[in-house]
Formats: C-alpha cells, structure tokens, sequence
C-alpha cells in the first residue's frame, strides 16, 4: 500500500549544513568550456554549487546539522531512540555510517543505527520509516540525517549537503499523509555501475580518460540518462502528488508550500506548471545549491523558509524523486519548529 | 496544431543556442554543433508543456531532421 497516514508524530525540527567552499559553474569551469556551461547554467538553473573539500564527508556535515539542531531542541541525548542515515555517500562501504554516528553524537548504545539506501527521493521514505516506528509507539524520539556529498566539480548538477530532522510522540501532533513508490526497471536510468557485486572494481575502471572538457573521467563514474530522468519525472510526479492530494482530500489552496527535489530548472518548471502551481508556493535553491540529492527538501525548507518554520503553523507538501527509481511525496504540517538558519563547515 | 515554421521558431527557443543557426525542415540535427543531451532535454519539455504530447529520448534519437522532429507531433 503506497499510500498511508501516521499519527502521533510531530516534526519538532530540521537543521542544514552545507560546506563552506562555492564553486561557481561558470566562472570556475575550464575557459574553453563557459560558453557551452553559460547555456547549461541557463538552463538547468544551477549557478553555484557547494562542494566538501577532499577532508570533508557528508558525515562531517550531518554532525554539525544534528549537534546544532539537538543544543537547539534542548532534547537530552540520552532519550533518542533511532539515528538512521538517508543516503549514498558512506564514511565506508561498511559498517553502516548511521552506527558510526551513534558514537560519535554520543548517543546511548541503547540508539537504534542503520543507513537506508536511497537518494534524491529519499527524504519522505525517511520520514515515513521513522514516523512509522514512532507512530507504533516503538520510540519516542528519532533523528534523521539525510543527505549526500554527491558533487564534483566536473559535472555541473550535485551539490553537498548534510541535514538532520527531529521527529517525536505527540499524541496531538497534525497526521502526517504519505505516497511512496518504486519502480527498479529504470535502475539503469541513474548508476554507479561499477563497485558492486555485479561489476567489481577491476583495473580497466580505474584508467581515466580526458573528456571535450579536458575533466578526467574513468568507468567509475555515476551515469545518468539525461532524458530517461527527465521523463520519468515529469511524467511521475505531478500525477502522484495531485493523487496524495486526492486521497486525502485536500485542495492545493490548502498547501502553504510545496517543496520538490531540487533536481534541474527544466525538470521543476515542468512539474511546477503541469501541476498549475503559482512560483510563490514552489521555493527553490536550485540556482545556489544545485542539485543536493536526498538533502535537497530540507536545503530549501531551511534556506528558504527556516523564519517562516519557526513560527505557527505550515502544511507543506514535501515531494522527492530520483534514483531508483523512486519517488515519494508527504503532506506534513509543522507547528513552530526549531528551525536554525543554514550552517556551513 | 502549430506549423512547421511555428515549430522551428518555438523549438529554436527551447534549446537555446549560444550561437544564432539557420534552420529549416531539411535541417540535419547532427549538423546542428549544439544539438546535445540538454537540447534534446528542451525538446522533451517542449512537447510536453506546449503541445501537450509525450515523447521519450529514444523517439528523439531517432529523428535525423528538424522535420523529423516535427512529425513526432503527428
């Protein structure tokens, strides 16, 4: 059943971080190549981009996220009940990053730790799989990180970013409403083809070769099918979000905000107007942030209304879609949440 | 339904070249030194947002001319 409501969970707040260092995908971009990247920028919406430095992780960015947004929330470490990661940028291929994390926010040993391996469409899943826990009344208190260090300065869409979300009990909290969806026979759509048990690592992967650019590319490389993504998209998304909103029964009028995945200025504009959504009600970060993967709700949620967060009440309809393929959408309504502007590391 | 020259004109400013071409019908979109993933990106959502009509990456790869392009609003 894709579709389902949780009660009892209450969004008390999000924090973000983002590193320091801006890379400009003009300006910094090869000469012989801006004329062509001024076009993509132009296009795909994306200016300047955020990427960790070699040192940096997108763990690194999580701790600052989770440290702030927990001395924010006053809550006592000790009474957090789960810490999962949403994402696909590890500190190692195993053990899982979330187990790593529980000792190094110094959590009780008592936490429960595991990462889930989901990307641009991986924050409603991770709402819902905490919401889930807490709404069975398995625990009280959880925190989600979500978010991915996905950039690098060749390919011109991701962007890092590391975020943390506090969900709690409250029997009064607002339901929570839920569509999530998967549909793996577009797998191939967006891939790290190699490094798996499929297609080990062998030496032919690791030779680079220098692309019309001039950027070292080698067979370890993520593809991307360009338009396969595109279509699943904008053919998927508007039809699932007007489909959440049906069966719950509620009128766009009632969404104070809806937040997409920030994937590319074409991709947006296309659900944006196919869903006949008015600019105002849509925020985006596109245009600074790029493309932050699994991290891209919450880098708009606290870029762009984080003030607004704070303060009474919101419903906000929160739509994810990408690798996968997969896609999900919730209808949340947050009540004064603890919402600190946006960090960088 | 938009005539060839409407088209040209709408599918000119959907892929938005950095250098002015000269396009008609015959146009082959190999030719076109900008033609690439993200024009063809363009194209998608041009069907779709103006004419309202879905067309896919392969459907695209199969097109030789600007025409061929057209004639997939069929």
């Amino acid at each position: 059943m894709s579709r389902c409501t949780l009660r009892n969970v209450r969004f008390a707040g999000m924090a973000t971080c983002v590193p320091k260092r801006v890379f400009h995908n003009v300006n910094d971009a090869p000469p012989k190549i801006r004329s062509e990247r001024e076009r993509l920028a132009r296009n795909i919406g994306i200016y300047t981009r955020r990427l960790c430095p070699e040192w940096q992780t997108f763990s690194d960015l999580a701790f600052e996220a989770a440290e702030k947004l927990l001395a924010e929330l006053q809550w006592n470490k000790a009474d957090i009940d789960a810490l999962i990661i949403v994402g696909q940028s590890p500190d190692y291929l195993i053990p899982a990053t979330a187990i790593i994390m529980q000792d190094r926010l110094q959590l009780p040993q008592t936490t429960i730790a595991y990462d889930v391996n989901l990307g641009c469409s991986g924050y409603p899943f991770g709402l819902h799989l905490m919401g889930s826990m807490i709404a069975a009344g398995a625990i009280k208190k959880g925190l989600l990180l979500v978010g991915d260090r996905a950039g690098e300065e060749k390919d011109p869409l991701f962007s890092d970013a590391g975020t943390a979300t506090a969900l709690e009990f409250d029997a009064s909290a607002p339901p929570m409403h839920f569509d999530l969806n998967s549909d793996g026979s577009g797998h191939k759509a967006i891939m790290l083809p190699v490094g798996g048990h499929r297609e080990p690592v062998d030496v032919h992967h690791l030779i680079p070769h220098r692309d019309e650019g001039g950027y070292l590319r080698c067979g370890m490389d993520l593809v991307l099918d360009g338009p396969a993504v595109l279509s699943f998209s904008t053919q998927r998304v508007p039809p699932a979000v007007e489909g959440l909103l049906d069966h719950v029964g509620m009128s766009k009028d009632e969404i104070d905000y809806f937040v997409f995945h920030q994937a590319n200025k074409m991709i947006n504009d296309t659900i944006r107007k196919k869903l006949r959504l008015p600019e105002e009600k849509v925020p985006s970060t596109l245009r600074d942030f790029g493309n932050t993967s699994g991290a891209s709700l919450p880098v708009t949620m606290t870029a762009r209304l984080h003030d607004k967060l704070a303060q009474g009440r919101h419903r906000l309809l929160l739509c994810g879609f990408g690798i996968g393929l997969s896609w999900g959408t919730a209808i949340v309504d947050i009540d004064s949440g603890v919402f600190p502007a946006l960090i960088e590391a | 339904m938009v005539n060839i020259e409407q088209f040209i004109e709408q599918f000119l400013a959907a892929v938005d070249f950095q250098d002015p071409v000269e396009v008609n019908p015959d146009t082959k979109l190999a030719d076109l030194p900008e033609w690439d993933s993200l024009a063809a990106l363009a194209t998608i959502v041009l069907f779709d947002t103006e004419y309202g009509k879905v067309i896919v990456g392969p459907d695209i790869a199969k097109c030789v001319t600007v025409g061929d392009l057209y004639a997939l609003l069929g």
